[in-house]
């Protein structure tokens, strides 16, 4: 065998490698549902913030653990707790993408993205300065 | 309605350049093209002149577009939608490119600006290579052009989206106004954007993105024209001069993020970042293949389809951060405006042109007789251009996700843990490539007696093992895959040095390779020490162990700082001061101190994190750190209380005799007697003052007694005063506010507040070990890529 053939070999062998191991590793969007259903396996779970449950962050105890309830697309309602600092303007979240797993019957999430509004500005008319005094 | 002081003129002509700039794009485009196939000079002259005709509608366009945001004509959606009356004039250029359009403008000015460079040198080249720029030309512009055809909306036009009839806008009164204008204002830059940064790295980043048409024109017109070989010599020197400027343009982009973002590093793996890196990557691999064949005349096939890749996968980058598909995963991409499908269609033109080309002309690709010999430069060169493209296959299948689920209907996301991820992978190739770059200098092109080799590598291989060795005990490494890129990476530094002094022997000319080669060793090697060791030393020292919930979620690496409460911190101890607002930002003032010789605490300097109240993203945290030349400190506000606390404190006033009892919420409080000669010192009181105090005793929950003692103080004996005095503990305070002599009875203000809250911030603080090794390489880098360049053309 000649080497050109030898290095194509493992040119291919690491291209579906790192395939496999990319998919392997990944972890997938899902609703409360599938996490419950599977505790300790990560999800990436999509929702939003409900607003009428408590939202408990006490830095005094622990600045990295926050607890709130969210919503899931399917409507949904678990508690989260979030082992990080409260995000800053939480409450104006839009919607909430929580990167964790369950585990004993709670929502343990090491990260969060969250989208605000883009758009609570757009649809405003801001004066100039000068003409509302 | 009349509406009154709109600039409609400045539109139209706008929109009259965009027009101009695409019918001549595709005019120069189509002309060039008969030009090549019919090789006649009366359809490339038409070409050229079209294509001067384009290039000055684009100068056109953008400098209107510039003339709107300067001249505030907030009629205009776009100009309205990244700009404001108050805005500083310095971001005025942030302003321009914030949005899509104008970043589409700014990539298709530098397209002018790098061919108008490129036509004094194209020589025979100018047919296909011209047809190609100008077709690429014609398709940007199509994104600008913003009309109808038939339902489907074709690009997005900033010169002709008025605000009024912008659809967020319909039917909102102020339009009712004829003369609306002068009372609307624009929504502004976004504040995380009014940054120096927002200046620079865009036009870099984009002139490197422009450059990289250049070697892919080049390409496509090798294969139209058959000729294989010829037309890698007029691309090389763009092809290095593109790695240069689009390597810095990435690497600016993460100085940025570390700056100015708190991201926690330079580079976080985020989909638009790796968006860039992977055509990069691609384009150095392909640079590489290229010097191969303009030695020995091999690797064709892999050099066409690399040269091409590299362009096609910034066209790529350009459908995943304009299309919206990144919304999920990214920071920061742009938001969909609607052209998707536009995009797609762009992507798949220069995808099927390249690949099309490459399979039709395969067959007829020239052949090396034999295989190249194992120790020989252009073997490894090859090896090396491989091992990049694998990086950057690894890096574009997992940001290409978002991508894989919209076709597929797949859910996949990326994990939480997306550095990790991304190191395993990306830590054995880097030990591979700097490996590859430390010895390959010394291989000669053909053969190479590896005895030979070895001999001129010891000084190098044991200086690097040396460094390792200091770098791996006085950090404590014990990590195999991070010792090996430490060993790898100082090797590449301390051979291409060695190379530098003993085969360059300082002749400028050679220098560049070699320089360039440290640049990069040095980048790797400041990367991995400042990540891998870099060090959060703010720990959660609560009562609270979050270690029962598991060891995937002890996420302590924040502190809580109460106001003037001093902690430890890893060798600092840390002190909360105070906080002061200006404009949109909250600044919070941290002293780091540590013991001096007599064992006092003494401020060693002072940190500014500030929060920047956004209206538009929410409120962004942004970092301040303490450079030193061995490590910076970094540190960011990760929690406050913006808003002010409510005046929850109870005010009473009281009258007392001598023996009178107050009773507060947890207290109960004792005038025992006046003290006639109170001590004076402290208070900003004279031996002059005439000061009466107050004794009283406290009694708290526990019934500890506690003595306070505020004063009534006359000074100069025109007016008087008090001191009022204290008790945190309990949150007491007490003033004396005046003597009635008639009663006998003295009056005094008591405030009971909650004595448990105290103002706070939690925080981050990282340290980010020798990351000037880092921004040293970057800088060896440029300069070794720039002197290679200049060497290159001034020899041709």
């Amino acid at each position: 065998m000649k080497r050109t053939h030898i290095i194509l070999i493992i040119l291919i062998a690491v291209v579906i490698g790192a395939m496999i191991g990319a998919i392997s590793d990944s972890s997938s969007y899902a609703d409360f549902d599938e996490a419950y259903s599977n505790p300790g396996e990560e999800f990436h779970v999509v929702g939003k913030l409900s607003e009428d449950k408590e939202m408990i962050y006490d830095p005094m105890v622990n600045p990295d653990l926050f607890t709130f309830w969210m919503t899931d697309v399917n409507g949904d309602e678990h508690k989260v707790v979030l082992h990080k600092s409260k995000p800053q303007d939480f409450e104006r979240s839009e919607q909430i993408v929580l990167i964790g797993a369950v585990q004993d019957g709670d929502f343990h999430a090491n990260e969060i993205l969250m989208k605000c509004p883009s758009k609570y500005t757009d649809g405003e008319v801001q004066a100039k300065q000068e003409a509302s005094i | 309605m009349e509406y009154q002081g709109e600039h409609l003129f400045i539109g139209e002509l706008g929109n009259l350049f965009v027009l101009v700039a695409f019918a001549f794009g595709l005019l120069s485009a189509v002309s060039y093209f008969l030009a090549e196939q019919k090789a006649d000079d009366g359809w490339k002259k038409t070409g050229r002149i079209a294509f001067w005709v384009h290039a000055a509608a684009v100068v056109g366009m953008v400098g209107t577009l510039f003339a709107m945001i300067f001249n505030q004509y907030f009629e205009y959606h776009y100009v309205w939608q990244h700009s404001s009356s108050e805005l500083p004039l310095r971001y005025i250029f942030s302003c321009f490119w914030e949005g899509i359009e104008g970043s589409f403008m700014l990539w298709m000015f530098w397209h002018v600006i790098v061919s108008a460079v490129l036509m004094r040198s194209i020589g025979k080249w100018e047919a296909p290579v011209m047809s190609v720029i100008a077709s690429i030309q014609a398709f940007l512009t199509s994104m600008l052009l913003g009309v109808y055809f038939f339902d489907y909306k074709i690009g997005s036009n900033p010169f002709t989206v008025l605000t009024r009839e912008h659809p967020d806008f319909v039917n909102l009164p102020i339009f009712e106004m004829p003369n609306y204008l002068e009372v609307l204002d624009g929504r502004g830059l976004n504040p995380l954007l009014q940054n120096y940064w927002m200046t620079i790295h865009p036009p870099t980043l984009f002139l490197g993105f422009a450059l990289v048409m250049i070697p892919f024109a080049y390409a496509i017109a090798g294969l139209w024209r058959r000729d294989y070989i010829e037309w890698v010599k007029p691309a090389l020197s763009w092809t290095f001069t593109a790695i240069g400027v689009l390597g810095i343009g990435i690497l600016m982009g993460g100085a940025w993020a570390y700056e100015a973002l708190s991201f926690g590093g330079f580079w976080a793996w985020d989909p638009v970042e790796n968006a860039s890196l992977v055509p990069w990557l691609i384009l150095v691999g392909a640079g590489h293949l290229m010097l191969i064949q303009r030695k020995k005349g091999t690797s064709v096939l892999t050099l066409f389809l690399m040269t091409t890749l590299s362009f096609c996968l910034i066209q790529y980058s350009s459908f995943l951060t304009k299309s919206g598909i990144l919304g999920d995963s990214s920071v920061h991409s742009f938001t969909d405006l609607g052209m998707t499908g536009q995009l797609a269609i762009s992507l798949f033109f220069f995808f099927g042109i390249s690949g099309g080309l490459i399979i039709a002309r395969a067959k007829e690709f020239p052949k090396s007789e034999k295989e190249d010999h194992l120790w020989s430069r252009e073997f490894w060169m090859f090896i090396g251009s491989l091992i990049l493209f694998l990086s950057a296959f690894q890096i574009e299948f997992s940001t290409s996700f978002p991508v894989i689920n919209k076709i597929f209907g797949t859910n996949l996301a990326q994990s939480a843990e997306r550095v990790e991820y991304y190191n395993k992978w990306q830590l054995p190739m880097a030990i591979i490539i700097a490996a590859i770059i430390g010895f390959t200098q010394f291989l000669k092109y053909k053969k190479t007696d590896p005895k030979e080799l070895l001999k001129k590598l010891s000084v190098s291989l044991v200086l690097a093992a040396a460094i390792t060795l200091a770098f791996s005990i006085a950090m404590s490494i014990t990590n195999p895959l991070v010792i090996s890129l430490l060993f790898t990476s100082a090797f590449a530094v301390t051979a291409n040095t060695d190379y530098l002094i003993r085969i360059v022997s300082g002749k400028i000319a050679h220098a560049g390779s070699s320089v360039a080669h440290v640049g990069f060793g040095l980048v790797l090697l400041g990367a991995l020490i400042s990540t891998s060791q870099s060090d959060t030393i703010s720990q959660n020292t609560s009562l609270y162990d979050v270690s029962v919930l598991g060891d995937d979620f002890s996420n302590n690496e924040n502190i809580l700082l109460m106001k003037d409460d001093t902690l430890m911190m890893g060798e600092y101890f840390v002190s909360y001061r105070g906080k002061e607002k200006d404009g949109l930002y909250i600044h919070y003032e941290v002293d780091y101190m540590q013991a001096n010789t007599d064992g006092e605490l003494e401020t060693v300097f002072t940190l500014y994190p500030f929060v920047q109240l956004n209206p538009r993203m929410g409120n962004v945290a942004e970092p301040y750190t303490k450079h030193y030349i061995g490590r910076d400190l970094y540190t960011h506000i990760t929690y406050a209380e913006l808003e002010e606390r409510k005046n929850d404190d109870d005010i009473s006033e009281h009258k007392l005799q001598l023996g009178d009892t107050i009773f507060g919420k947890n207290t109960f409080i004792v005038l025992d007697s006046l003290n006639r000669r109170p001590k004076l010192d402290g208070k900003g009181l004279t031996t002059n003052d005439l000061a009466l105090g107050a004794s009283f005793t406290l009694f708290d929950v526990q019934t500890n007694a506690h003595r306070l003692e505020p004063l009534f103080v006359i000074r100069d004996r025109q007016y008087s005063f008090s001191v009022p005095d204290s008790m945190p503990e309990v949150g007491v305070t007490i003033s004396f506010e005046g003597i009635d002599p008639e009663s006998e009875s003295f009056s005094f203000k008591m405030v009971e507040s909650d004595p448990k809250y105290k103002e706070f911030i939690v925080m981050k603080a990282i340290i980010f070990p020798w990351i000037n090794i880092l921004w040293l390489g970057c800088i060896l880098m440029g300069i070794g890529t720039a002197l290679a360049v200049y060497h290159r053309i001034k020899r041709t």
